[in-house]
């Protein structure tokens, strides 16, 4: 049996990635998909993490929200995205510019 | 029947919610394929002080007589501190719409989606404030921030609005990442995702007294306290970022200037509240130990550090500031630092600290409304008022329309003898007598400094004229904004002249917080 912290590691790498992918890539669709990616590490974190405390399930009834919460989240995002594509014709973050000191 | 009287004030919004909805899908159209929407704001205005008035009804009651409130545990917490933030997000909530009654018409931008999300939005900030788990927490906070994104891009054909909904919606997505896989590794550390068992095991790790107990994660042994401290950063950054502190506080400016008004004000306003209720909640529920000297209780200095940088840095940028709605983002970033001191001084006295803070927020919803109101006032279609100079002369022109936004700013600022100034007493005053002085006397000197950009508009109000060939800025006319402007007047001028009351009333709710 894989011991949880071998699954712990792969979700705080993967939670590195995506924070990583957020903040050096200048596609709001590669910055969707990492924020994605972070709120998955932390659901493999909070399964892995309910090995440890078997006396609930508490840790996997919050995954459940979380990837509730994340589609709702992406639904917003996408909209907002695309409301900002139809009047920019572009999907970069460094094309929104307008509002600066 | 006892729980649905506790209930109360949440059910009403989700039941005000859903009937505007209806009401929206259901509303006639004009024979031009436009709708008519007669008071969509009054009902949304209405559910939102129906609201207040259930959480002052359980207040007056007694939140300790009602029993079967058990069945919430650990989801919901309904104590005094929770109907405080209630009602204050309630009435902010339902100050909002009334200005959003005035300006989305004026505008032509009314569609009736924009006042159930604004009603979702302030249900999202009260489970935000009741939450006593993470699970609770997570759902409210992205209820209420799903709503204001998508109230910030409101305005589609505006450039603005939709860089703003992006960078407020990308740097929020993300903070709430942090703040959730800040949780999971407390979780992983303590097995609890319940803020109070979640207290109690931090507590035990970190006086390092777990060795001997078999019911701990007995796998991570020494693991426990690195996990923990980890986690308790990410939290805490998540946090931070939604009550908008330097050095996250990026995406305030930009969301609050893009945003339509009324959105920027029920940002400033209930957003704020409702992260500051969760931040109190989390920090002295979780790691607000006092007995222990380990590291779980090191967050007051990092507070402090946070509070003294927001503070400064804000006022120095907003006094740069050629738009008075941005001054306005930059004054509400301010204010956020001023709470902070507040925070630390929970530290050592925390219902002085706890209940200033309560006491200031409801002087700066109602002022901060106020002051968006009044900006919203000062245009009228095609000819929003934005900057300074299109409020040059105003006070001239038309007294009346320039008044109630003096009166506000100068709460803002903290001039004796409005809810403003009362607010700042009692917050340096439980920091001075904390012993933090040297943050109690950095804070004086940023609301010193903090008067100046306050002053500025006052000037171009009163003593500026519009240059010549400059648009001359023609108030508009709305009830819904003079009465939501009424309102806001009489609590700032109410708070400040008898500021002993609603303290008594913010230090019963702060004292809930700590078993009192």
């Amino acid at each position: 049996m894989i011991s949880p912290i071998v699954y712990v590691a792969l979700a705080t790498i993967l939670f590195f990635l995506g924070g990583a992918g957020f903040l050096f890539r200048r596609n709001v669709l590669v910055s969707l998909m990492s924020i994605e990616i972070m709120l998955n590490a932390t659901n493999l974190a909070l399964v892995a993490f309910n090995r440890l405390h078997t006396d609930s399930h508490t840790g996997q009834m919050l995954t459940f929200f979380v990837i509730a919460v994340a589609a709702a989240e992406v639904a917003v995002g996408l909209a907002i995205v695309i409301s900002f594509f139809r009047i920019k014709r572009s999907v970069r973050t460094d094309e929104a510019d307008l509002l600066r000191n | 029947m006892n729980l649905f009287f506790a209930l109360s004030p949440f059910l009403t919004l989700a039941l005000g919610a859903l009937l505007l909805m209806v009401a929206e899908a259901a509303a006639a159209g004009n024979g031009r394929g436009e709708k008519v929407r007669p008071g969509l704001a009054l009902g949304a205005a209405l559910t939102c002080f129906a609201s207040c008035a259930a959480a002052a009804g359980v207040w007056f009651y007694g939140v300790e007589r009602i029993e079967g409130l058990d069945v919430l545990q650990p989801w919901l917490i309904i104590d005094r501190f929770t109907l405080f933030f209630a009602g204050l997000l309630a009435l902010g909530g339902g100050l909002a719409s009334l200005l959003a009654g005035g300006y989305l018409p004026e505008h032509q931008i009314e569609r009736g989606e924009f006042y159930a999300l604004l009603l979702f939005s302030t249900l999202g900030a009260l489970i935000l404030a009741a939450a006593g788990d993470v699970l609770t927490l997570f759902l409210g906070l992205e209820t209420m921030s799903l709503g204001v994104y998508a109230l910030t891009a409101f305005r589609r054909a505006s450039p603005r609005s939709a860089e703003a909904a992006l960078k407020y919606f990308l740097l929020g997505s993300f903070a709430a990442a942090l703040l959730l896989f800040g949780f999971a590794l407390l979780y992983g550390a303590t097995g609890h995702t319940d803020l109070a068992g979640l207290g109690q095991a931090v507590k035990t790790i970190a006086s390092g007294a777990l060795s001997g107990q078999a019911a701990g994660p007995t796998t991570l042994g020494a693991a426990a306290g690195p996990l923990v401290l980890f986690g308790f950063i990410l939290v805490l950054a998540g946090l931070v970022f939604k009550v908008s502190a330097v050095p996250f506080h990026m995406w305030t400016p930009d969301a609050y200037e893009g945003a339509p008004t009324p959105a920027t004000s029920f940002m400033a306003v209930a957003v704020k509240a409702g992260a500051f209720a969760v931040l109190l909640r989390v920090l002295l529920v979780c790691f607000g130990d006092k007995q222990s000297t380990s590291w779980a209780n090191g967050w007051p200095a990092v507070i402090a550090w946070i509070a003294v940088l927001t503070m400064t840095v804000a006022n120095l940028v907003a006094g740069r500031q050629e738009s008075a709605k941005r001054m306005l983002a930059y004054s509400s970033i301010a204010h956020a630092g001023y709470l902070l001191v507040g925070v630390v001084a929970t530290s050592r006295d925390g219902t002085a600290g706890t209940s200033g803070i309560l006491f200031y927020l409801l002087g700066y919803t109602v002022a901060t409304i106020g002051a968006f109101g009044g900006l919203i006032l000062a245009g009228h279609r095609g000819a929003e008022a934005v900057s300074f100079e299109d409020l040059a002369g105003l006070g001239r022109r038309h007294p009346a329309a320039a008044l109630p936004f003096a009166l506000f700013l100068l709460s803002l600022a903290g001039v004796p003898p409005t809810a403003g100034f009362f607010g700042k007493w009692f917050i340096l005053k439980a920091a001075m007598e904390g012993g933090f002085s040297v943050l109690t006397v950095v804070a004086f000197l940023n609301s010193v400094l903090g008067a100046y950009y306050y002053l500025k508009v006052l000037v171009y109000l009163y003593m500026r004229e519009p240059g010549a060939g400059a648009p001359i800025a023609t108030p508009m006319k709305s009830g819904y904004v003079n009465v939501a402007l009424a309102v806001s007047a009489f609590f700032v001028v109410l708070i400040g002249l008898d500021p002993s009351r609603s303290l008594s009333v913010a230090t019963r709710a702060a004292a809930s917080l700590f078993g009192g």
